[in-house]
């Protein structure tokens, strides 16, 4: 298929591989990160890590939308999920996220009617078709599904549809990156930059990366030579001493992002100024709620939500996993009271979660390193 | 998976063509390519790889035409694909 086969092809990732290889200094470590789950989704169902030299390092970032919800803001959904007449809809790998007191799939077992929907979009056509229920949307995600929620909600707005309301638990790019930049936990050598997020916002954001920190980015796209093609162009920058954003996903993504997207956006929400942040705590200005013109549909003001921090449990290792502090394996229940089947953390609910992805892909081919070692 | 095991959905729903093999793709913050049916507006019918039909909202791209290729999330056209670098 065009824009897909052309980008798994083994024998040009072989040579990229090859050519990676030469730019890495001898004696030096590299530590790159992925910000965005989908690449690290990638590059353990890809085996990326087999095409790349010892001395060079991938560190799993933040960016995986439900990774990186609080409990707290699990349980304000259950609040609302579970009051009469509620149609309650949320993305799929959402369901299974634990809150302090179960998940939503355990609250629609409960007799809760949980949904889960693919779009907002959906939502929004399950609020026209059920005029006598109140229909309510728990939107998360970063850039790339924010215009969908904000989209959404101009139609709603548009055709005065009142049973309708959203729970925003849209989160930004920018803030938990620069979060990582200051963490002394952690050295970073160079940045991976998300793909999709960037078809939203475009490249202008991350130019304080190479800037204020001297780390390059390469903008990247999700299948497996994007991202060895990513590295190479991040390895190459290192090596002739340059720092900059660079755009490796420009079949795609534009400079400047996509405009109209960026403008509804701006018409729907307001900056948070704060929001909690699993694993990395309160990051100032790193969410979006609902602006006042379309307060509303805010579903925040419209039900009474508990509002309490949960704390994580103590066995979960997901907050130094999103910080890239420690890989999946390394967490203290990986794969034992931890898989997908039966998450502790977030981060083994999505399979773009590092630890799902890991433990779907990646532990096979560590096994076999360790086997052979 | 293939297109033959995918199950069915109504091609009026904005599911249609983000069902998908490895898990929810709005969680992993990746999108689909899909081909354009018809060209409407604000919905126009898309086609997956999978040959999964379903609606897409295009207000973030418009106008479309059929036969055009766009990336869709959540049921929105975020972008169109580009002629390839």
């Amino acid at each position: 298929m065009k824009f897909v086969d052309e980008y798994r092809n083994a024998e040009l990732a072989r040579s990229l591989g090859t050519e990676i290889s030469a730019l890495a200094e001898p004696g030096r470590h590299y530590k790159i990160m992925e910000v965005c789950g989908g690449h690290t989704h990638t590059i353990y169902k890809h085996g990326i890590e087999d095409h790349l030299p010892e001395s060079i390092e991938l560190v799993h970032g933040p960016g995986c939308p439900v990774c990186v919800i609080p409990m707290g803001r699990v349980e304000d959904g259950i609040a609302i999920a579970t009051l009469p007449g509620v149609i309650f809809t949320c993305f799929g790998d959402m369901m299974r996220v634990p809150g302090g007191n179960g998940s939503l799939l355990d609250a629609k077992a409960d007799g809760a009617d949980v949904r889960f929907v693919y779009s907002p979009l959906d939502a929004l056509k399950l609020a026209r078709q059920n005029p006598d229920r109140e229909v309510v949307f728990y939107a998360i995600g970063f850039e790339t599904t924010a215009p969908s929620t904000a989209l959404t909600l101009m139609r709603a707005k548009a055709e005065g549809i009142k049973n309708f309301s959203v729970m925003s638990n849209h989160v930004t790019i920018v803030p938990p990156v620069k979060a990582l930049l200051e963490s002394p936990d952690l050295r970073l050598d160079a940045f991976i930059g998300p793909g999709h997020v960037s078809t939203v916002i475009g490249c202008r954001p991350y130019e304080f990366i190479p800037a204020d920190y001297g780390q390059p980015v390469a903008v990247a796209g999700f299948e497996p030579l994007d991202l060895l093609q990513s590295i190479y162009m991040l390895m190459k920058q290192l090596a002739e001493g340059r720092r900059e954003v660079e755009n490796q996903y420009g079949r795609v993504v534009p400079w400047e992002g996509n405009l109209r997207a960026l403008e509804i956006m701006e018409k729907v929400f307001e900056l948070r100024p704060y929001f909690e942040w699993r694993g990395l705590g309160f990051i100032s200005q790193s969410a979006l709620k609902l602006s006042d013109d379309f307060a509303e549909w805010d579903a925040e003001l419209r039900y009474d939500v508990p509002g309490v921090r949960v704390a994580d449990p103590k066995a979960c290792q997901c907050g130094e996993v999103l910080k890239g502090v420690i890989k999946p394996w390394e967490c203290k229940v990986f794969g034992t009271a931890c898989t997908p089947e039966t998450p502790i953390g977030t981060c083994m609910v999505s399979s773009e979660g590092a630890c799902a992805a890991y433990y779907n892909f990646g532990r096979f081919a560590r096994s076999k390193a360790r086997a052979g070692a | 998976m293939t297109g033959a095991n995918l199950p069915l959905m109504d091609p009026q729903s904005y599911s249609a063509v983000c069902s998908v093999v490895d898990g929810c793709l709005v969680c992993g913050d990746v999108a689909v390519p899909v081909t354009v049916i018809e060209a409407a507006d604000p919905d126009a019918l898309c086609e997956d790889e999978h040959g999964q039909r379903g609606a897409v909202g295009i207000e973030l791209v418009a106008p479309v035409v059929t036969g055009e290729r766009l990336l869709v999330h959540g049921g929105v056209a975020i972008a169109r694909l580009g002629d390839e670098r």
